[in-house]
């Protein structure tokens, strides 16, 4: 047995002990028993059409960061999204496979396709790899379309589900997004996750360090691409019906928003940006025609200015962000909550 | 990391706690009387989507002003409430949440809309599944209303997963439009009755020698189904057409001049352009401006539009356009009541309207008859109303000058007529106007033809 | 193999190789200069368009004058762009400017949305209904002004990066920024003016673009990928490379899709750019690794 193995399952083993003493054990703890219990109490759609999306983003994004957390920004994460939505389904349908094993076997697919195209891009610096990975995506694009006497990719086709819409595909989503990002956490957490840091901070003396960086930055893809894969199997079958926009840019640059949002490189910068970028698309729409009503007549070239209004608020949002809070989001709720929390202890200490 | 986990549970519980507050201020209260639901399914980010929206809004005004619709279960008249549904570029994927959150959440009674034929298939899924009358104003594919057992599920194949075995669930499915085998008939009708004769007499051609068509198309749905509608008639009828050459390039291309120069090689009689606008429009234009390919070219009733009107500019002149609702070939008008939508619109938006807001106009009124003849609300006995309409024909002109949908294996749709328009050049207003060149008649409206077929002035004719 | 039909296939290759080359030339100076990539520089082209779309409509102005004016305020667009983003994410990790050009997209796409609407425009040609005659079946018209406006373009950039002071300034920045911040060149000044040039190269291929080609508020993705596809090709921070590169893009789509059918256009493009960064991760033309 390899020593290093064994040292490093020990550490793993520590590490798991003295978190379930922590206080943060029984915080998660109780966050997942508010996630598990609430949905039965709330509607259909909420549950469908709100909450597990934010789950299967939570994976999705979650898969961007860890191949972001090594230094390479893709902008072609759809590409994954799709092949594991495609093939996923597609495997299940014409093999008569079950939607499960379709769903793994989809983002091994995924993921090998992953390797290969990770192999083109790691001698890659950021914005040739960025464009790269663009460029794959609209390759792959192009095949799924050309090859739709085999893929049905363009007029579409319903996917098959593996458990029923609503409560049991929520909680299903929920065991694979758990389950998902636990392992990402654990990989980022690892010593695999410390050469990605190194490469991204500075990839020549990373390199000067003896640190195989073509390797690691290959793992990075091959592992972020396998979730990218298994994120689009549940995507796939959350909306019911795939089709060739699945490859859409847009999903190329949503994981981005999210991880940018949530704050990048942390574990739950992606969770926290899946969850406010989902809200703003299912709940936001709703004030569209109230918005048009407003402000509708200093814009008479659009019928309703609720949705360019929108999305131009989440661009300068993003431009805040980057700028004013590279960090994301969650250093600014962790401030709140300390401040409350401190006044609330002063207020018992009065 | 701890402070990081205690965020995680404050998040969550916010969120948790904002969307069930959210939630609940969506939920409608059931009075007994209320205003009537209807969803449009309309795509914001398209220009087709927005011209569905404003004749949407302005029918909507129109019946409200009139005094509303009245249900006799309520014993009194109610206003129609317009609830929009984006579904941004009409795409599957961001048309089924919105459309889901309609009928779940809002509860509409009844939708109205559609533009795109996957996003069509994949959104209605929805209605279908909670038995929401929904008229479908756009999706070329006749599978929207096909897939069922009704329709012999459209003649697909054991197993696929298009089909629908709901049969209950697709007789709330209506489709008020034209789907790719009513217009794809049009074209190449035109091409051997119009054409043909009109070249053989003109360059002396020997009556056996076929029309030589080109076909140019979008690599989508909508693109392949044209093509595939137009050969299949070809050969169902004997047409004396030869599809000289075929050739898609992707839906994101912006400039044709190698499919063109393609084209051109094959020398062809005329060229056969599905796309959108935009595209066709360019196309065009490339065509004659840069390839000098001097052919007829006739586009697909979706560029019926002011924009393509404004992006031809001169190079519409004498070319070609498909349709069924021409609000450029007059005034006067084939019927009455486009002089008024025509007059109306204009009023309201500043521009002339286009071709798909037109069947969306309709459709609003099928759906206020309805509810009006079945005195109430009540899903089913809508759908019941529906399908016994017998309405007079609004903007779009029917075979029989009613609005009828079948029950046959042409499942719930109307029978539209199309007709061919050309484009003449109009000093006054510096832009193209049209004029419809065939068919002769319509049983609806009588005589439909204005002025003859003319071939263009630099006509150049295929080889013989 | 070589037909009539080709050989002009190729030629439109050309021509369109020069909106994309005068593209591809203003972020290329932008990334020589401040080795920063801009992801939104095909919107800046796109807002060029409308903005020569408006002064032409509106006011009445030739549209070849209104490419001035594009030049004009999309430059200032740009410093506005260099003052308030990119210049607080420069030197920090480069996925910000990235995320920057991002939220850019985003912005540009719909502030033009809503003030011109989703409906496709063009710039109405000064030429149409004309038709002038230069010679023997040679006919003016809005591609071969185009070329010779791109021709002008460079050349006027060449003269001002070798025979200027800016230029003299912008060509150290570009070599060694801390030397010249030594050698007194405000290196401030410079970004700021760069990136105005590049911008307004933006705007002038979007004034182009709209006299020939139809556009809406979403054209401006596609652009920057094949400007930057030209630059990857031609080696980062040349000029002369952009142009070839432009060239050598343009024949070698328009011969894909001549043979291979037009759904393969972008996909094609795409695979030779791979190709290349993988034999020459710096690009065909590229010296300097960075």
């Amino acid at each position: 047995m390899n020593q290093t193995l064994i040292n490093s399952l020990g550490s793993i083993k520590r590490k798991i002990v003295n978190f379930s003493r922590s206080q943060k054990f029984y915080l998660i703890l109780a966050a997942m028993a508010i996630v598990v219990i609430l949905p039965p109490f709330l509607s259909n759609y909420v549950v469908s059409e709100v909450l597990t999306p934010m789950l299967i983003f939570a994976i999705y994004a979650s898969s961007w960061n860890l191949l972001a957390s090594s230094g390479q920004g893709s902008l072609g994460h759809a590409a994954f999204l799709g092949i594991g939505g495609f093939v996923s389904a597609l495997i299940a349908i014409k093999l008569g496979i079950p939607p499960i094993i379709a769903l793994f076997l989809g983002s091994l697919l995924s993921s090998a396709i992953g390797f290969l195209i990770g192999l083109t891009c790691v001698r890659l610096k950021a914005w040739f790899l960025a464009m790269v990975t663009f460029g794959f995506s609209v390759i792959i694009v192009t095949i799924f379309s050309e090859l739709d006497d085999f893929t049905g990719a363009i007029m579409g086709f319903p996917t098959p589900l593996i458990v029923d819409r609503g409560l049991p595909f929520y909680y299903m989503s929920f065991a694979f997004a758990a389950i998902s990002i636990l392992a990402m956490y654990l990989v980022m957490k690892s010593k695999i996750g410390l050469a990605f840091k190194a490469i991204h901070q500075n990839e020549l003396e990373a390199k000067m360090v003896g640190i195989n960086t073509g390797k690691y930055r290959l793992i990075a893809f091959v592992i972020s691409t396998f979730f990218a894969g298994l994120a689009g199997g549940l995507f796939a079958q959350s909306i019911r019906y795939i089709h060739v926009s699945v490859f859409d840019p847009y999903y190329s640059f949503l994981p981005l928003m999210m991880c940018v949002i949530g704050g990048l490189g942390t574990i739950e910068g992606p969770i926290i940006g899946s969850a406010i970028i989902v809200t703003i698309d299912s709940y936001l729409p709703r004030i569209d025609d109230a918005l048009h009503g407003l402000v509708g007549s200093i814009f008479p070239a659009v019928s309703n200015v609720g949705p360019p209004l929108r999305t131009l608020g989440l661009g300068l949002f993003l431009l805040v962000i980057v700028i004013f809070a590279p960090k994301g989001v969650t250093p600014l709720i962790k401030k709140t909550y300390n401040y409350l929390r401190n006044s609330l202890k002063e207020e018992k200490s009065k | 990391m701890q402070k990081s986990l205690i965020v995680i549970v404050v998040v969550a519980i916010v969120v948790v706690a904002g969307v069930v507050a959210a939630w609940q201020l969506t939920q409608v209260p059931s009075a007994e009387a209320r205003k009537i639901k209807i969803g449009l399914v309309a795509g914001y980010q398209l220009a087709e989507g927005q011209d569905m929206d404003r004749a949407a809004k302005l029918a909507v005004k129109e019946i409200n002003d009139a005094g509303g619709v009245y249900v006799s279960e309520w014993h009194t008249s109610v206003e129609i409430e317009l609830v929009t549904i984006n579904t941004e570029n009409d795409s599957p994927d961001k048309s089924l949440g919105p459309v889901t959150q309609a009928v779940e959440e809002e509860q509409v009674d009844l939708l109205i809309g559609g533009y795109t034929s996957s996003g069509t298939l994949a959104n209605q899924k929805v209605a279908i599944d909670n038995k929401v009358p929904y008229i479908i104003t756009g999706a070329s594919s006749s599978l929207v209303t096909r897939r069922g057992p009704q329709a012999n599920y459209g003649n697909l194949p054991e197993g696929s997963e298009l089909r629908v075995d709901d049969a209950e669930g697709m007789s709330y499915m209506f489709h008020y439009c034209t789907t790719t085998a009513d217009y794809s008939a049009t074209v190449v009708k035109f091409f051997a009755e119009e054409m043909k004769p009109l070249l053989d007499s003109t360059y002396e051609f020997d009556d056996a020698r076929n029309l030589r068509l080109a076909i140019l198309y979008r690599d989508d749905a909508f693109g392949k189904g044209v093509v595939a509608d137009s050969k299949a008639i070809i050969e169902a009828e004997n047409l004396p057409i030869d599809v000289v050459i075929e050739r898609n390039y992707p839906t994101t291309a912006t400039n044709f001049q190698t499919d063109l120069t393609a084209v051109k090689a094959a020398n062809p009689d005329a060229v056969y352009v599905v796309d959108f606008i935009a595209n066709t429009a360019e196309i065009i234009k490339e065509g004659q401006a840069d390839v000098g390919l001097n052919t007829v070219y006739i586009a697909v009733e979706c560029c019926e539009d002011p924009a393509f009107y404004t992006l031809l500019g001169e190079y519409g002149s004498e070319q070609l356009l498909e349709s069924k609702f021409a609000p450029y070939a007059g005034p006067p008008y084939y019927l009455e009541s486009i002089a008024t939508y025509v007059t109306n619109y204009q009023a309201a938006y500043n521009t002339l309207p286009g071709m798909m807001g037109a069947d969306t106009y309709d459709a609003f009124y099928i759906a206020a008859d309805a509810i009006e003849r079945a005195g109430t609300v009540d899903k089913a006995a809508v759908r019941d109303a529906i399908e016994s309409c017998a309405m007079d024909q609004k903007l779009i002109i029917t075979e029989t000058g009613k609005i009828e949908f079948s029950t046959g294996t042409d499942y719930h749709e109307i029978a539209p007529v199309t007709f061919i328009e050309q484009l003449v050049w109009n000093t006054d207003v510096n832009e193209c106007r049209s004029v419809i060149v065939y068919p002769a008649t319509a049983s609806g409206v009588g005589t439909l033809k204005q002025e003859n077929f003319v071939l263009p002035t630099a006509y150049e004719p295929g080889s013989p | 193999m070589i037909t009539p039909e080709l050989i002009q296939a190729l030629l439109w290759g050309v021509a369109y190789g020069c909106i994309y080359i005068l593209l591809a030339t203003g972020l290329n100076i932008i990334f020589g200069v401040m080795k920063l990539v801009n992801f939104a520089h095909g919107q800046l082209l796109m807002i060029g368009a409308y903005i020569a779309f408006t002064v032409a409509t509106v006011f009445g102005l030739n549209a070849y004058l209104a490419i001035l004016v594009a030049m004009g305020a999309v430059a200032l667009i740009g410093i506005g762009v260099e003052r308030f983003t990119f210049r607080k994410v420069l030197g920090t990790d480069k996925l910000n400017e990235i995320f920057v050009s991002l939220g850019l997209i985003y912005v540009f796409e719909n502030a033009a949305v809503l003030l011109w609407g989703h409906t496709a425009r063009q710039i109405p040609s000064p030429l149409q209904g004309l038709q002038l005659s230069i010679g023997e079946g040679l006919e003016i018209n809005d591609r071969l002004l185009a070329i010779v406006i791109v021709i002008v373009i460079l050349v006027s950039l060449f003269l001002l990066l070798k025979k200027t002071k800016i230029g003299l300034a912008m060509r150290a920045t570009s070599q060694k920024s801390t030397a010249s911040m030594l050698m007194g060149v405000n290196i401030e000044k410079v970004y700021v003016f760069t990136f105005a040039l590049g911008a307004a190269l933006a705007g002038a291929s979007g004034a182009l673009y709209g006299i020939i080609f139809n556009f809406s508020p979403t054209i401006g993705a596609l652009p920057t990928i094949k400007a930057f596809a030209i630059i990857i090709i031609g080696g980062l921070g040349s000029i002369p490379g952009a142009i070839i590169g432009g060239l050598l893009y343009g024949i070698a789509e328009n011969t894909a899709v001549y043979f291979l059918g037009g759904v393969w256009r972008d996909a094609i493009a795409f695979a030779l750019l791979i190709i290349v960064l993988v034999i020459r991760p710096t690009g065909i033309f590229g010296e300097k690794g960075e």
